[in-house]
């Protein structure tokens, strides 16, 4: 999604953290961050396991108590929002309703308590596609339904900003898949979506923006293809050829670096794809494969987050 | 409003409420059973060798108010426990089934929540209380006629009795719901409060006499103190010599369910929800 798709009218979804800081007693689980969420985009909250991502949104929620610093929504905190579900929407645990209720009947308390109509129930079921399974209990459901009935209560006031800790949790791939491009559509329509995860890899398909946390400090911020162009690997290039020792020889008179990986596969620096393929043709030489090496967002995050993972 | 509304509909889109009212009904008729057979004996005068200084407290007991005050409260020393423990169970069903999330990201203002939990386990009592009461008025009727004693429907410390009753439905409700913001264990709350009810009686009328055979009768006297003992004082049916007057079970009580509200509140704004 193209930074053009971003209005004036859109940025009231705005998330701004500053300076927040949870102190537990011998834990600081989250530790003097700061960062902006832009609406319009998806944004994905990165971080291992413990890196304090969800004591992060709950205190965003007003769910936990800062030690020190705040959150805003749209410019106010989430406390100060007259009625806070028509504009933020969370969806923080799969198994967050009571075990003998119907989804229908979880959706209708919700709206009561928001004073919200009660038919929105019966269109946010039919949202995530529910709507076969209104009326039975929810301990009968799925993981995958129980994270879609999150989904619909999180849209029940049609909000603009919506924040999901961890929502691919236990769905299958089709779950997944529903719920990147139902999230992606969110975004499209101006709205803000921050999402945290320590699924690197649906994150790279998912999310616009990236902030990378570790350890409760904020490690790195920006747009997806920023953060992995700042570790790119020097653009190395996989090539595999029955005549290696020709091609080395070619690619060196060209002034490229060769490396020598497994399986005879050569990874070549210095020269793009284009390039070395051209080398190659005028050498007379076969190739199996030419594939530019893409930096991922796994090796960039491992990277980034390295010795600050883990127990602490 | 829309809060209340709201917790009601959680109450009514569970199993709990209709499984506590069906425990109820029993309870009710073995409460009715062994009313009926009291007030008979009562009534008939049945019980005449007691200790001359005993004879004033069951000449109370047995005046036809009395009597018919009893009646028309049957079924409460189990309908408080009831009501009590629906106050518990809708703040730790909460917790228990995480849910506590939603309805404080939905409302974030946890006071108002505390409140309307409050008011709706207040409702839900004052549902209990009102339908053992029109059974009582059915059946009590038929048995106080049965002993030739009335329906007494024209007194008004019978009157007093069940409003007084009313009161206990309503006050039980608001220190369950109070402990169950201070214990969110489901089964803790539960234990606690059955404990407290049943067992902190009994437990505290045996502390309290160790005390008074040690420091002197007065202490004896702080036996109103004890909640489910300023309870039963309140809604005895009269005045019994010897006992303090009604009003002080009443005041203590409603001390007790204040004091657990307000701790309640402070506690839930407080808590870290995670």
């Amino acid at each position: 999604m193209s930074d053009g798709q971003r209005s004036p009218t859109t940025d009231s979804g705005q998330i701004v953290v500053s300076g927040l800081t949870k102190q537990y007693k011998n834990v600081r689980a989250v530790d003097n961050l700061s960062f902006t969420v832009a609406s319009g985009r998806v944004t994905g909250f990165l971080g291992p396991n413990g890196a304090g991502k969800t004591t992060t949104l709950r205190m965003l929620l007003n769910l936990v108590t800062p030690s020190g610093g705040g959150a805003t929504i749209g410019g106010q905190r989430y406390v100060d929002l007259a009625d806070p579900l028509r504009h933020v929407g969370a969806v923080l645990e799969a198994s967050s309703a009571h075990k003998g209720r119907t989804g229908i009947n979880h959706l209708r308390v919700i709206c009561a308590a928001a004073g919200l109509p009660k038919q929105r129930a019966d269109e946010a079921l039919a949202l995530v596609g529910l709507t076969p399974a209104a009326k039975r209990k929810f301990k009968g459901y799925s993981l995958g339904m129980k994270q879609r009935l999150g989904i619909a209560a999180a849209m029940l006031g049609d909000p603009r900003v919506l924040i999901l800790d961890e929502p691919a949790n236990g769905l299958d791939p089709e779950g997944i898949r529903w719920m990147r491009g139902f999230l992606k559509g969110l975004a499209h329509e101006g709205r803000t979506v921050l999402v945290s995860s320590h699924l690197l890899s649906e994150m790279q398909l998912l999310a616009d923006d990236v902030v990378i946390i570790a350890a409760g400090k904020l490690i790195r911020q920006g747009p997806v293809e920023q953060v992995l162009g700042s570790m790119a690997q020097g653009g190395q290039v996989r090539v595999r050829t029955p005549q290696a020792d020709e091609l080395v020889a070619a690619l060196r008179a060209q002034s490229a670096t060769v490396e020598t990986g497994e399986h005879g596969v050569l990874l070549v620096g210095g020269l793009d794809a284009p390039a070395i393929g051209k080398v190659a043709l005028a050498a007379k030489v076969e190739l199996h494969e030419l594939t530019p090496e893409r930096p991922d967002l796994e090796r960039v995050f491992l990277e980034l987050t390295a010795g600050k993972a883990g127990i602490r | 409003m829309n809060l209340v509304r709201s917790e009601l509909l959680k109450i009514r889109t569970t199993s709990t409420w209709w499984i506590f009212g069906l425990i109820s009904l029993p309870l009710w008729i073995l409460a009715l059973l062994f009313n009926w057979l009291q007030t008979d004996a009562l009534a008939g005068g049945t019980l005449e060798d007691v200790p001359a200084e005993q004879a004033d407290q069951i000449q109370a007991v047995q005046s036809a108010d009395s009597l018919a005050a009893n009646i028309y409260t049957n079924g409460q020393f189990f309908g408080l426990l009831i009501v009590m423990l629906l106050g518990i169970i809708v703040v730790t069903s909460e917790f228990f089934h995480q849910t506590v999330t939603t309805t404080f990201l939905t409302a974030p203002h946890r006071t108002a929540v505390m409140m309307a939990k409050l008011v709706a386990g207040a409702v839900i009592a004052m549902l209990f209380w009102l339908v053992t009461t029109a059974l009582n008025l059915v059946f009590g009727a038929l048995i106080l006629n049965s002993v030739d004693v009335g329906a007494q429907f024209g007194s008004g410390a019978v009157w007093r009795a069940v409003g007084l009753n009313a009161l206990a439905y309503l006050l039980w409700s608001v220190l369950g719901v109070g402990i169950g913001v201070l214990i969110r264990s489901q089964i803790g709350a539960t234990v606690t409060g059955i404990l407290l009810y049943l067992g902190g009686s009994i437990g505290a009328i045996a502390v309290l006499a160790l005390l008074a055979s040690k420091y002197g009768e007065w202490i004896n006297k702080l036996q109103v103190a004890v909640p489910s003992l300023a309870s039963s004082l309140m809604v005895s049916g009269a005045e019994i010599p010897g006992n303090p007057p009604r009003w002080v079970g009443a005041a203590v009580l409603i001390g007790y369910a204040v004091l657990a509200g307000v701790i309640g509140a402070l506690t839930l704004r407080r808590r870290d929800i995670s």
